[in-house]
């Protein structure tokens, strides 16, 4: 009896510590989950904001206490934005860089990532090493010579002029994400098909490619978001504000068109960033896959 | 067999396009740049003059200059670190096996995305000096300020407004990278070292940070290079101000080239960052070597 009274007494106990341990680690996933949460609040609370203010009426914008949901929302601010004939206007140009200067971008990175990738040549490090130290050249300084280059190839206040701009700035990146998709690929369906007598460009433009097609999304996405975030070139090289892009476009006139009407500004800024969010938002599995490769393997 | 390598032609159509913008608008714009940092060029200059020294002369004299480089030096390394740390803290919180992964990714990564120009906007809409601006109402609901405060008119706040506003931004990038590195991380390595009774802290500083140390150290470099670039928002918000507080390196170029419209000055600016970040990066891949071997 008593033997059997002992081995209960030390069960329970047993079941009680492994009660106070489950309740121990639930209390701390619980805290993770809290914590996670918090921080993605706390880091989307700017954007948060914007929306808020972006469907006030002036009432509720400058209402004191400041409101997170606005006691009469509105989409007329943002109905507005696409009344504007200048927002659409910049907002035109800007998809229409972003567009070409994706392929003009990704099309030359892709031949020097893969020629990098195929090719074991000394030379590939130090092409390697300039593309990588040019994100750290100093762009203002260089925009001189760019300038005078546009002067006499009479690219100013084209689009043209943006298009190389941007290019330069995205084609590091470009190689790098793309040159990491190029090693995956193995080189015995390229020995295949160039056994069966096809070319090494056709090779490369209907074998390789659309087998780095997650790769090529991947930086045409970089690019594109680059580009529309892109505000230096269109300032400096567009003087026609009928040819400028977003951000050039919006510094330029923002200050003075829009004094203290914040629920207009905001509804702006949210126009703005609606179109490269939803990109995101749509690609953001191959997107993210692309950059983390490069990155892991660099 | 087939063997790439023997392609000679093939290898140098493949680099060529890429080969000719970089050329022509990389190459040249570079060393271009250091020419016309020992002349007077000037749109304004009928004939360019070579004038030795004299453009680094005027910078080293010039007080703006080292004010300049002081808030260079100040605003981005402050706001990299912060963007470093909340990153890798916020990767190691995702990587601790909770559920939504994926989800918490990529709502954190939206940030990234947000163009600088919405930035500058934003932040004048939320550092907004009446006590409707929704920094002043917060601070002052908490008892931190008495009256709502004009930050991006008062030297001390604006720099820690950009501040912010750089950290911000950069956050999902760092957390993204910091991620995948972590997942990398053997699991066999860690589980051994709790079997021997090893705390948390213990393995993040002794186990996993040093395999991460390469990656991060080349993270912490790639963004202090960008974020030396990046200018959106001190152009368009403070405009560099107050009192020259947020005058940092790649505005105070392009305002040297373009507005007082000095070649020849900016180019001298534009080799000193140049050889900056040169050496900064010399000595960040001399780091990451260190802890291969």
């Amino acid at each position: 009896m008593s033997e059997i009274s002992g081995l209960k007494k030390t069960n329970q106990v047993g079941n009680r510590a492994i009660d106070v341990a489950r309740l121990n680690r639930l209390l701390a996933k619980g805290m993770l989950y809290f914590v996670a949460v918090g921080s993605v609040v706390i880091l989307l609370s700017p954007i948060v904001w914007m929306l808020s203010t972006a469907i006030k009426t002036p009432s509720d914008v400058f209402a004191y206490p400041p409101m997170l949901i606005p006691e009469k929302p509105t989409f007329d601010n943002l109905a507005a934005q696409f009344s504007n004939g200048k927002v659409l206007r910049f907002m035109f140009n800007s998809a229409w860089v972003g567009v070409l200067t994706a392929i003009v971008s990704c099309g030359s990175a892709a031949g020097v990532a893969y020629a990098l990738s195929r090719y074991k040549l000394i030379a590939n490090q130090y092409i390697l090493l300039f593309f990588m130290s040019a994100m750290a050249f100093p762009l203002p300084m260089m925009m001189i010579s760019m300038y005078s280059i546009f002067v006499d190839l009479s690219l100013l206040n084209t689009y043209w002029s943006l298009v190389l701009g941007h290019t330069i700035v995205t084609m590091p990146v470009a190689v790098w994400i793309l040159k990491n998709f190029f090693d995956q690929i193995p080189i015995e369906i390229e020995e295949a098909a160039f056994v069966d007598g096809a070319s090494r460009f056709q090779i490369f433009i209907h074998v390789v490619l659309p087998m780095t097609r997650p790769g090529l999304a991947a930086s045409a996405i970089y690019v594109f978001i680059t580009s529309w975030n892109e505000m230096l070139f269109g300032l400096t090289f567009i003087s026609d504000s009928e040819m400028r892009p977003l951000p050039s476009g919006i510094s330029a006139m923002f200050l003075s068109d829009f004094q203290g009407d914040w629920q207009n500004l905001m509804a702006m800024a949210t126009v703005v960033s609606i179109p490269v969010m939803l990109i995101f938002f749509l690609f953001q599995k191959s997107f993210l896959k692309g950059v983390t490769a490069g990155a892991l393997k660099g | 067999m087939h063997d790439f390598r023997k392609s000679r032609l093939f290898y140098f159509a493949l680099i060529a396009p890429a080969f000719g913008i970089s050329a022509l608008l990389i190459f040249y714009p570079l060393i271009n740049g250091i020419r016309l940092s020992f002349t007077n060029s000037s749109p304004f200059q009928q004939v360019e003059q070579f004038i030795g020294l004299e453009n680094y002369q005027y910078m080293v004299t010039d007080p703006l200059f080292w004010t300049m480089l002081k808030n260079t030096f100040f605003i981005v390394f402050t706001s990299t670190t912060i963007g470093a740390v909340a990153g890798y803290l916020l990767a190691l919180l995702l990587n601790s096996g909770i559920k939504g992964l994926s989800f918490f990714r990529a709502a954190i990564f939206q940030v990234w995305v947000v163009p600088w120009i919405v930035v500058s906007i934003l932040w004048g809409w939320l550092f907004s000096s009446f006590d409707f601006g929704i920094v002043n109402y917060l601070l002052e609901a908490f008892g931190f300020i008495d009256e709502p405060q004009n930050f991006l008119f008062n030297s001390r706040f604006s720099q820690w407004a950009v501040i912010l506003a750089y950290a911000w931004r950069m956050i999902p990038f760092m957390m993204v990278i910091s991620l995948a590195a972590l997942q990398q991380v053997p699991t066999e390595v860690v589980e051994a070292a709790k079997i021997d009774g090893a705390s948390y802290i213990r393995i993040q500083t002794a186990i996993v940070l040093p395999i991460l140390r390469n990656i991060l150290l080349v993270m912490y470099l790639l963004q202090i290079v960008k974020s030396l670039q990046e200018l959106t928002m001190v152009f368009t918000l403070t405009g560099g101000g107050p009192v020259n507080s947020t005058m940092v390196i790649s505005l105070y170029t392009y305002k040297t080239a373009f507005e007082t419209w000095d070649f020849g000055l900016a180019s001298a600016i534009g080799v000193i960052w140049l050889i900056g970040a040169v050496i900064f990066s010399f000595w960040f891949m001399r780091l990451s070597k260190g802890a291969l071997t």
